[in-house]
């Protein structure tokens, strides 16, 4: 047994060769969706950027469904399941619960996300990642979903038999880490997703075979359920990140660990009434149900989003504090690591997500508001701030540390490793602003040509709006460049990388 | 030189707290991040104030 495993000389881990191994998968294979989203979104942005206008209307519409379900399903999950397994395996010092059915649901969602790439680049599937019915793709579509849905959820499930291996096996003492709690709050909130998933999309695949019907506002309702819970694990992952980056590059405390779990408990109680607010504007829907849900209901979310923006930077706050950088409001700030990745990220991830992303989307989840921003570039300008500029930066973060510590490897390029953060932060920050700009003056998401070139009537935008969509272009331009980046070190790294135990024994 | 291309937080770890510290409530401040938060709130307050203003042109009462 012990052979199995090898200890970190970094931090002391006890490392599973089986959780070692499908971290290692689930991160490439969720970096290469990276790199396809990435294309996609490249050709996406000289799309809507009017002056170059790169594609045809079709394949700008197959695209953008190739680059919602890379970046939003594929990257971010298998990225996800990656932490399941740190967080469970690796930081309990256990054991996987059951390597062989591990790699079963691995291979799963892998056959899943290649079907839907198949049918999407086939121009089977123009259906956007939301697949909203009436519109219908081929039934591999929907079944590829299924696939990679059920491959997710038996990761889940070991997730949670490897906490429960670790507990009996007493591979560790205490009560288990917060990391490992916020990954255990996000892996309930996938069960939620899940399920939902399961009750639209199998209805769905058979309405595609010819099978029954699905009406269009059960089929809102009940996807919300599946897209806007996926988003909450989005955000516990990220969250449980923030606490893992913030102690691994300066040492930071936390807090109070009981505020902390409440918070992340919120997350769990309060997700599925919040998808509400993707529907405020839907008629089939009463106004009570929706003020309600959206009021008190999300609020509650909100607020465990808050205490975590206001505990983690306190954490760091302190630490440092207590390491004597104690000067004035700022020295703690000032006199941290910044030429570290791991902790540029982090703080960028914290600002963005919760200045620009969390502002906009509290805003916009107001019933009478959201009428101005509902389907206006607004709502993208939103979620690239949470889940890019948020979730995903975090993540790139998070790959320094796991390149040396899990791969054991030499991050490649590392001069490019320091200031990538700083070129991912700012273009997306320059492009989810401007986007929200341009949505304030009308421009419509999920649209090919706002020119309305061979439209009946004439409609001409504010001025404005060309300098704001130019601005988009520069910073998505240059967020680009630092995603490219990113994949070229980890790409590099990883298979070409110098390993470490070499430089151990030198 | 044997630090390119390993993230600071590895070859160089945080200092381990001092024994004592963060024992005394008056080490228990920050200062810096409740400036953030209050900076945060008022932009909250801002955008949200902004977008009721923006509703108020095109959704006229009366
Ligand atoms: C490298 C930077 C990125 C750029 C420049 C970019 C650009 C774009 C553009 C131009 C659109 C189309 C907006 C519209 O016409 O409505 C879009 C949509 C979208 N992006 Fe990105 N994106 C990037 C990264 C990401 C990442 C990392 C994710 C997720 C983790 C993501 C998730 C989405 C989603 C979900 C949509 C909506 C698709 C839809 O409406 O069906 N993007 N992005
Ligand atoms: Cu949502």
């Amino acid at each position: 047994m012990s052979a199995d495993f090898r200890t970190c000389p970094t931090t002391g881990l006890k490392v599973h060769a089986q959780a070692d191994r499908l971290i290692k998968a689930n991160a490439v294979v969720g970096v290469v969706a990276l790199l396809i989203g990435g294309i996609a979104a490249l050709l996406l942005l000289l799309t809507r950027w009017q002056v170059v206008h790169l594609l045809p209307a079709d394949w700008f519409y197959r695209l953008l469904t190739v680059h919602g379900m890379n970046m939003l399903i594929f990257f971010i999950l298998f990225f996800e399941m990656a932490i399941l397994y740190f967080a469970s395996a690796v930081l309990l010092n256990s054991r996987v619960a059951a390597p062989r059915l591990a790699w079963f649901s691995f291979w799963l969602m892998v056959a899943g996300a290649l079907v839907v790439e198949w049918t999407m680049f086939t121009g089977r599937a123009d259906v956007l990642f939301t697949s909203y019915v009436p519109l219908r793709a081929t039934p591999w579509f929907y079944l590829g979903v299924i696939l990679f849905a059920v491959g997710a959820l038996l990761v889940v499930a070991i997730f949670f038999a490897t906490l429960i291996v670790a507990k009996k096996e007493r591979t560790y003492t205490g009560s288990i880490p917060l990391v490992t709690f916020g990954a255990a709050t996000a892996a309930i909130i996938a069960v939620i997703t899940l399920g939902h998933g399961a009750a639209i999309y199998i209805p769905t695949f058979l309405w595609s075979l010819g099978i029954g019907n699905v009406d269009a506002q059960i089929y809102r309702l009940v996807w919300w359920g599946l897209g806007h819970s996926s988003q909450q694990i989005n955000v516990a992952a990220m969250v449980a990140v923030w606490y893992l980056l913030g102690a691994l590059t300066v040492g930071s405390v936390v807090i109070n660990e009981k505020i902390s779990r409440i918070a992340f408990t919120l997350y769990v109680l309060f997700i599925s009434m919040a998808a509400a607010h993707h529907l405020l504007v839907d008629p089939g829907l009463p106004p009570t149900w929706k003020v309600w849900n959206t009021s008190y209901a999300m609020y509650l979310a909100v607020l465990a989003s808050m205490i975590h923006g206001f505990t983690v930077p306190a954490g760091i706050e302190l630490g440092q504090r207590l390491r004597g950088y104690t000067k004035g409001l700022f020295e703690w700030l000032r006199r941290a690591p910044w030429g570290d990745p791991g902790f540029s990220a982090l703080i960028f991830s914290i600002i963005i997500f919760g200045f620009v992303g969390g502002i906009t989307g509290v805003t916009f989840g107001t019933e009478q508001i959201n009428i101005i921003a509902h389907n206006t570039l607004r709502v993208p300008g939103h979620f690239h701030a949470t889940v890019v500029a948020g979730t995903t930066l975090a993540f790139m973060g998070l790959t320094y540390y796991v390149i040396p510590l899990i791969f054991r490897k030499k991050v490649a390029f590392w001069p490019l490793a320091r200031i990538q953060p700083y070129l991912f932060a700012a273009g997306m920050l320059i492009f989810s602003v401007a986007m929200t700009f341009a949505g304030t003056f009308g421009v419509p998401r999920r649209h090919y040509d706002i020119s309305f070139a061979q439209a009946p009537f004439d409609f001409q935008f504010s001025p404005a709006v060309d300098l704001v969509m130019t601005a988009m272009a520069i910073g998505g331009l240059l967020a680009i460049t630092g995603g490219a980046i990113y994949i070229a070190i980890t790409v590099w790294s990883v298979f070409f990388g110098k390993p470490l135990e070499a430089e151990v024994k030198a | 030189m044997a630090k390119e291309g390993l993230p600071p937080g590895i070859v160089n770890p945080p200092r381990p707290l001092p024994e004592k510290a963060g024992e005394s409530p008056e080490e228990h401040r920050t200062p810096g991040t409740l400036v953030l938060v209050l900076v945060f709130l008022a932009a909250f307050v801002v955008y949200y104030f902004v977008n009721w203003k923006l509703l108020s042109f095109v959704w006229r009462v009366g």
